[in-house]
């Protein structure tokens, strides 16, 4: 399969007359951009703010973050989801990098939402302080969840996900600054020189906790609560296949960019065909019972075994509960013979002394972790707030409580509820030590 | 200016060796001993005093040397703390250990001391919140020693930023939190990395030691079930709709009792979960799913336990830390052994 990413990098943002890219400049009709949006008649009021590194701004509660682009030719953009469900991970996609489109509740946040700051001591925290942002600022009627912990944002992660796609179709006949290729035959029709490279997996675990629909991550626009583990093409992730969830704490979340942009995924086609033959992704799930926590990691172990894997990476989009997953599956593997490394995030407690994962075995021997969910942060006022800072306080995001907003504007609160703060997916150059 | 003391044992405080091990605590004012070359490394820190205590006067006496020493730094004014350096005498290590901590946890001041990995001193208090650093076998290493000690104190009175433990050259404490190298390597690259080494056989470096888990023994049976007081204890997060207590919905520090004498079963109507980590529909329909009142007061008129304890305990579980779960559990168990309890059905999610 092969997929070409036709990219536009993106200097500057504006608004202006019509949506369109030129040299670096990407303009957009805002008045145009805001009908898409409202297409969904949940929506009742929206807006869009441009916000940039640098910029002495704070956002919350951010819900999604989407890296805006159009299908040239081979499939749709986030097919089940906002389009037909046909396959991707071939053909042509153009993107415009270094931007996103960022769902930002205007008053209601909740469990899984996060904050982001684009400046200052905040900055350092998320990776998501260096994108410039196309924030959609908006609200709907969803009176069922608006003063629930937990909330799915449909209206507003689907309206990002319309919105990011509107926006990329002004490069859709342009001709891309550089163009990425992702190739990989067929397991079966690979050299002997790269068949006689170590077979490695990825393994993604999705987060997908919640029994209810609409919560969870989806794969083609399936629920991942309600699926086996399953083989994947790398380019499938890369190509909108996956789509976001909207439960998980949100410094342990993979946001849609985060699947799109999947840094491990690219590293490991760097070196396929060097030092690995990157077999696939095999997409699994996080579990509630404990049966099927263990069916999940069965099937992992088996698939990876199947497919001739000696090496696998395994990386856990959660932290908690989950945790049980995440070593279940990596001792399901290294049981399987097969060398495994995971990648995910930590618990240790604002002092740092707790115990770091809620599951420990000593055959899970090669970790890397990129952050302290718990880890206490205060930061000073911010002179622009996008969205509602008090909904840090107040609406039950996992990092904050009651009373972590001051009158001031300065907040304290739990890397938690940090935006994508820990980018287990790998962008994180946070990492743990011990003091 | 800020004021330091040193704690040296009867040996560096120039009294004596093995025959005088017994010398009882003293404070002089000035520098004595290693006090000197560590007050030429320091800055903006001046040693006022220091303390001299044989090692086997603060092995055999400990309370009395340690109630001693505090009684000295009672009208003393005092910023930062120092012993040893200890090397690997084993008595002078585990002295400069315990007054570090005392001094640390009493006065609320940094205190540093030195020792070589093999003094029972390091195992015995790296995990509390002194400083440790990694020292030399004898007194050969003493400059070296206190240099370290010292370029950490000017640190530390400067309000430097701190790196981890195994740079600032000091014994981890167990303290594990994020740092923010600008320019290190993406997780992605470290992941992939640390795989090709594995793949090769290379050695490489987990960046989470597994930590040794903490195994609680089995409680033995009750002998006579229906005789036994039974409490409901949860982390499923079942409170009052009012949430009286305001328990975390997750990252709980907080935990509640809430009285269930004469109830038959929860209702609804009065409790709900708070939980955030799991889907609240069915508890809130009917919270004995979480908590099983209704179950076990069946029990109760079987005859099959003795008595449902009139309270139960309550809790989230959802992202709270293993520091915290075991300080409420511990504090919630010593309630329930107070109040005879004879066993507890503790309920998740």
């Amino acid at each position: 399969m092969r997929l070409e990413i036709g990219n536009f990098p993106v200097r500057e943002v504006r608004f202006g007359e019509t949506t369109a890219y030129s040299n670096g400049i990407l303009t957009i009709n805002k008045e145009e951009a805001l009908k898409v949006v409202m297409e969904d008649e949940h929506i009742t009021e929206a807006d869009l703010v441009i916000a940039c590194p640098g910029d002495p701004v704070r956002i919350v509660p951010v819900k999604e973050a989407i890296e805006p682009r159009v299908k040239v030719s081979g499939g749709t953009m986030f097919p089940g989801v906002t389009n037909e469900l046909v396959p991707v991970g071939w053909g042509r996609t153009h993107a415009l990098k270094g931007v996103d489109v960022l769902v930002v509740g205007k008053h209601w946040g909740g469990f899984q939402d996060g904050l982001i700051d684009m400046s200052g001591p905040g900055a350092k925290h998320t990776f998501y302080s260096s994108l410039k942002h196309i924030c959609l600022v908006a609200d709907t009627d969803e009176e069922f969840e608006r003063y629930e912990q937990q909330k799915k944002n449909h209206a507003l992660r689907w309206a990002g996900h319309r919105l990011a796609e509107y926006i990329a179709t002004c490069v859709k006949d342009l001709e891309p600054e550089t163009l990425e290729v992702y190739e990989l035959p067929p397991i079966t029709q690979r050299s002997p020189e790269v068949n006689a490279l170590p077979g490695v997996v990825y393994v993604m675990q999705l987060d997908s906790q919640m029994e209810e629909d609409g919560y969870n991550a989806l794969v083609y626009g399936w629920d991942s609560n309600h699926m086996l583990p399953t083989f994947m093409h790398p380019n499938e992730v890369l190509d909108g296949a996956i789509v976001s969830g909207s439960f998980m704490p949100c410094s342990s979340k993979f946001s849609t960019y985060c699947h799109q942009n999947n840094p491990t995924i690219k590293r490991l086609y760097q070196e396929h065909g060097k030092t690995i033959n990157f077999l696939g992704v095999i997409m699994s799930n996080l579990n509630v019972n404990l049966e099927e926590k263990t069916r999940s990691a069965l099937f992992v172990a088996q698939i990876a075994k199947s497919l001739g894997a000696v090496g696998a990476i395994v990386a856990e989009e959660g932290y908690g509960n989950p945790d049980v997953d995440f070593i279940k599956c990596i001792v399901a593997l290294e049981e399987a013979g097969i060398k495994t490394v995971g990648i995910t995030n930590e618990c240790t407690g604002r002092d740092g002394r707790s115990q770091p994962l809620v599951a420990l075995d000593e055959r899970a021997d090669a970790l890397v972790t990129t952050g302290n969910v718990s880890e206490l942060i205060e930061l000073p006022p911010m002179p622009i707030v996008i969205g509602e800072l008090e909904a840090l306080a107040r609406d039950g995001l996992s990092g904050g409580w009651e009373g972590c907003v001051r009158p001031d504007g300065s907040i304290i609160m739990e890397n938690n509820a940090m935006f994508c703060g820990d980018t287990i997916c790998g962008f994180s150059r946070k990492r743990m030590a011990e003091f | 200016m800020k004021k330091g003391i040193l704690y040296i044992n009867q040996f560096f405080g120039q009294i004596g060796g093995e025959e005088m091990a017994d010398y009882e605590p003293e404070i002089r004012e000035g520098l004595v001993g290693p006090a000197t070359f560590l007050q030429q490394q320091l800055k903006d820190i001046e040693i006022t005093h220091t303390i001299i205590c044989g090692d086997n006067f603060m092995g055999s006496r400990k309370e009395e040397a340690v109630q001693r020493i505090m009684g000295f730094l009672q009208d003393k004014e005092i910023d930062i703390f120092f012993a040893g350096p200890a090397f690997r005498a084993g008595r002078y290590g585990v002295a400069c250990g315990t007054i570090c901590h005392e001094v640390n946890q009493k006065l609320n001041i940094p205190a540093i001391t030195s020792m070589n990995e093999e003094n029972p001193g390091v195992e015995m208090f790296r995990y509390t919140d002194i400083y440790i650093f990694k020292g030399g076998k004898s007194a050969a290493q003493m400059k070296e020693d206190i240099k370290a000690m010292a370029r950490f104190a000017n640190k530390l009175v400067h309000g430097e930023p701190l790196l981890p433990a195994a740079e600032e050259g000091y014994f981890g404490r167990g303290k594990r939190h994020e740092i923010y190298p600008e320019d290190g390597p993406m997780a992605a690259d470290r992941v992939v990395d640390m795989l090709l080494k594995k793949l090769r056989g290379e050695p490489f470096q987990t960046e989470l030691p597994m930590p040794k888990t903490e195994r609680i023994p089995i409680a033995p049976p009750i002998k006579d079930l229906s005789r036994a007081t039974i409490a409901l204890v949860t982390s499923g997060g079942i409170v009052p709709h009012e949430n009286p207590d305001r328990i975390q919905s997750a990252s709980a520090t907080r935990w509640g009792k809430y009285d269930i004498a004469g109830m038959d079963s929860l209702s609804p109507e009065i409790f709900k979960t708070i939980h955030a980590g799991y889907d609240p529909n069915a508890a809130n329909e009917d919270p004995n799913r979480v908590v099983p009142l209704d179950a076990l007061r069946a029990y109760e008129k079987e005859g099959k336990i003795g008595k449902v304890y009139d309270y139960f305990y309550t809790t989230v579980g959802t992202g709270t830390t293993q520091g915290e779960a075991a300080r409420m559990g511990r504090e919630i168990a010593r309630e329930l052994l107070e109040a005879g309890v004879d066993g507890v059905i503790l309920t998740s999610t």
